[in-house]
């Protein structure tokens, strides 16, 4: 047995007894995990690099901070209540297209972004209360947006586990939109309607009336939903327009958060920012444990096993792993999974079949960033349900189905590339 | 009075964190101390990059240059090593021009860490080692392995999308600090951008007749064991691969008018110079590699590679014994001989590398033999 697996197995198990049995946080676990595999693959406590593995994440912790006060922002402000009120009231008579343009307006800033974070903790934010109001349970809209903000992540114009495939194999990040579009949309079509239609067919506007709050509105009028704008409108211009200054999305939730203090409600923003972010506290811990473990992995070779093995089993294998050990590596990290697996993968399928490559590039993009649901991390799925006000095991559970759709509608891609090399142009 | 408990805990842990970030502070600032690099007996002069762009004075972008003047009028070349620190071979080969080589023709330009930066950071997620080593005649010399990217500390945050300057091209936003996807740079742009603007007002001041950037990939990458050329270096590349193919294969591949930013693709656009840039296969940078170290840096031997090649997962031949520094180093030593050996000039000045040991001389004697030994 190589001692790299005995190190893999080493840093799991203890993972998992901190974890499970001594009950410890997810991120001290995985930092335990760490320490175990590097003791086991004779590096000692390797500090430097339980150090520097903490800094994989620090530009996503900065957009969860930052997202977390612009969500408390419009939340108090009551932005969120004058938006829930005026989509439900325009749109109740038609729910299966209302679900539709809410799961679109989840996406969006995962397809400007590349994040499905700042997705989740923007647009989901605002959608969430709106499925809670019109009947769909809990969990079921915690799935949703879960689901959608990784549709966000994977859809166009930014997919950024295609850049890091491409920029592997020195592919442009040219004629990906077509592909990415065809795995997108019916997947977040058919989990919105699959998971949200059948509880809101008969709507009772004058019940749901009841429940909103549409004098907020009336009140402070259209500066309310400035934060949103300004949110919107710097996100689409800095993509769209290169000549204008790259803020970056940290800096644009800021400015929005900034505005939101002026156009609403008034509230204690030092107290409700201190609030939000002890809640957010725990999940950047995690990303910091995982940084470690992924780190550790590398020095002490499993990462190479892991990988390598996978390649040793055949191209049958390849492809299988392709949609089970591609997202599962997710846990870890979806853009991890993209540069340590998909680029390995890409340039096997590349070698050994006539497929094309644009297309199958995008289809282990489009698999990695459903990495995002998986546990322990689960970026999407744990703050869809800290969204929801859940814990994230039941918002998984509803994930199951439309993660397997998605899986479907990814394999049928993948056996047809060449008749879907049309979309690359 | 009695000290609450959590007071105490809490006093106790900020004094071991302190104490962590001090180790580690000093730990990591360790990687701004430069390797020593032996200025050899044909160097006639040594000029930093601000020279030519003054605005890098002052910045962690400055780097130095090495000028080997033959004293007789020729043509010019530029060396570029540590584009990418994370790839030794091209960074050594460099040190062992500045401290061996003495041409007799024309004028050598060496630039050892083209992205000084980069030199002074690892990767996260790569687990690196922070130094390797190579045996010289006189003892063991030391060598930085830093980072693909410009250190953060010097540049940052990256934006989601990298958008190159000037094609509009998009890219990952980690390669908005690689300086091989930089050129031809922005003299107002990031740092990045403004080490790229600097190389490329060197070689137009200049008027560098040839570049060549030295790089390293990862054994499973597409491009390696090869030279990159722009379409006006092309038949410079032919005739040099004619020269070095008895001692090795390698391939040549034309620099892809698409993919932006590339030296082989921006400085022939950009400036009059023949374009050209070299890989080597270096296990310690891919994804499949097993324990990482030192050794594996400089002796290039990994069972996993191993294994990937006998299930056709890795491009270049890869054995037991691996692909190490010195057979990497010879590659490209041999291939800048053939480069000023099959140059042809309209105005019949030449460029000559003079006295440089050949391929099988590198690897019989270890490229430590033609390194200065350490002071």
């Amino acid at each position: 047995m190589d001692l790299e697996l005995i190190c893999l197995l080493a840093m799991l198990g203890v993972f998992l007894v901190s974890n499970m049995v001594i009950k410890l946080p997810v991120s001290l676990s995985m930092m335990f995990g760490a320490i175990a595999g590097a003791l086991v693959g004779g590096q000692g406590i390797p500090l430097r690099h339980l150090f520097e593995g903490t800094f994989t994440y620090v530009d996503t912790m900065l957009i969860i901070s930052t997202a977390m006060l612009f969500m408390t922002v419009v939340q108090k402000s009551g932005a969120l209540e004058a938006l829930n009120a005026a989509i439900v009231t325009r749109f109740y008579k038609i729910p299966a297209l209302m679900l539709v343009l809410l799961m679109f307006v989840i996406m969006f800033p995962g397809m400007i972004t590349g994040s499905s974070t700042a997705a989740v903790l923007s647009a989901g934010a605002l959608v969430a209360p709106v499925l809670l109001m019109i009947g769909i349970p809990r969990e079921k809209a915690g799935a949703i947006i879960a689901i959608g903000a990784i549709m966000g992540m994977a859809a166009p114009p930014i997919n950024i586990p295609a850049m890091l495939i491409g920029g592997g194999v020195d592919m442009p990040y040219i004629g990906f939109d077509g592909p990415l579009f065809l795995l997108t949309i019916p997947c977040a079509v058919f989990t919105v309607l699959f998971l949200g239609l059948k509880y809101c067919k008969n709507l009772d506007i004058e019940k749901l009336k009841s429940q909103l709050n549409t004098e907020i509105g009336k009140e402070y009028g259209f500066k309310l939903y400035l934060p949103i704008i300004v949110l919107i409108v710097l996100l689409v211009v800095s993509k769209a327009l290169p000549s204008f200054p790259q803020l970056g999305t940290c800096l644009i939730f800021l400015i929005s958060s900034f505005v939101g203090l002026f156009t609403g409600r008034k509230f204690n923003f030092l107290k409700e920012s201190a609030d939000a972010m002890e809640t957010t506290i725990p999940v950047l811990a995690k990303l910091m444990g995982v940084g470690m473990f992924i780190q550790v992995l590398t020095l002490v070779g499993a990462r190479g096993w892991i990988v390598v093995s996978c390649l040793g089993l055949g191209m049958v294998f390849v492809y299988i792993a392709t949609f089970t050990i591609m997202p599962a590596f997710g846990a870890v990290s979806s853009y991890g999974a993209a540069s340590v697996i998909g680029v390995p993968f890409l340039l096997v399928m590349i070698q050994n079949t006539s497929c094309n490559d644009i297309v199958v590039a995008a289809v282990l993009a489009f698999t990695c960033c459903l990495g995002d649901l998986m546990p322990p991390t689960a970026l999407a799925g744990n703050y869809a349900a800290q969204i929801v006000e859940l814990k994230y095991k039941p918002v998984l559970k509803n994930c199951i189905i439309p993660f397997l759709f998605c899986i479907a509608v990814a394999v049928v891609c993948i056996l047809n590339t060449n008749a879907l090399s049309f979309l690359t142009v | 009075m009695k000290i609450p408990k959590h007071i105490i805990s809490a006093v106790i842990l900020t004094l071991v964190v302190i104490a962590l970030v001090v180790y580690l502070g000093i730990t990591f600032s360790s990687m701004r101390n430069p390797e020593p690099i032996y200025a050899g007996e044909g160097v006639t002069d040594m000029k930093m990059l601000s020279d030519w762009f003054p605005g890098l004075k002052g910045t962690n972008g400055d780097t130095e240059v090495y000028i080997l003047d033959s004293g007789v009028e020729g043509a010019s070349m530029l060396v570029l090593g540590g584009t990418h620190p994370n790839e030794p071979s091209g960074v050594v080969s460099a040190v062992m021009l500045v401290e061996y080589c003495q041409p007799e023709e024309g004028i050598l330009y060496v630039i050892p860490r083209a992205n000084n930066s980069a030199f002074t950071c690892t990767d996260p997620q790569e687990a690196a080692p922070m130094k390797y080593f190579i045996e010289t005649d006189g003892g063991e010399r030391w060598f930085r392995f830093g980072s693909r990217a410009t250190n953060p500390t010097d540049q940052w945050p990256d934006s989601e999308v990298y958008v190159h300057a000037s094609s509009g091209q998009t890219l990952s936003g980690s390669e908005t600090r690689n300086l091989n996807r930089a050129y031809p740079g922005k003299a107002n742009g990031n740092l990045t951008e403004m080490i790229a603007y600097g190389i490329t007002t060197l070689i137009n001041e200049e008027n560098i007749d040839i570049t060549v950037d030295l790089h390293e990939a990862s054994p499973e990458y597409t491009t390696v064991n090869a030279i990159v050329a722009h379409e006006n270096a092309i038949e410079l590349a032919n005739m040099a691969l004619w020269d070095v193919e008895d001692y090795f294969s390698i391939s040549i591949e034309k620099s892809p008018t698409n993919l932006h930013g590339l030296t082989h693709r921006e400085l022939g656009d950009y400036t009059d110079t023949l374009a050209l840039l070299m890989e080597t296969a270096n296990a310690s940078q891919g994804r499949l590699h097993g324990a990482i170290h030192s050794s594996l840096v400089v002796d290039g031997v990994d069972k996993f590679y191993a294994r990937a090649a006998q299930y056709g997962a890795v491009t270049v031949p890869f054995g037991e014994d691996g692909i190490g520094i010195t057979e990497r180093c010879a590659r490209h030593i041999s291939c800048l001989v053939a480069f000023c050996d099959e140059y042809l000039p309209e105005d019949d000045l030449y460029i000559s590398l003079g006295d440089m040991p050949s391929f099988d001389e590198m690897v019989e004697n270890g490229i430590g033999a033609y390194l200065h030994s350490p002071e």
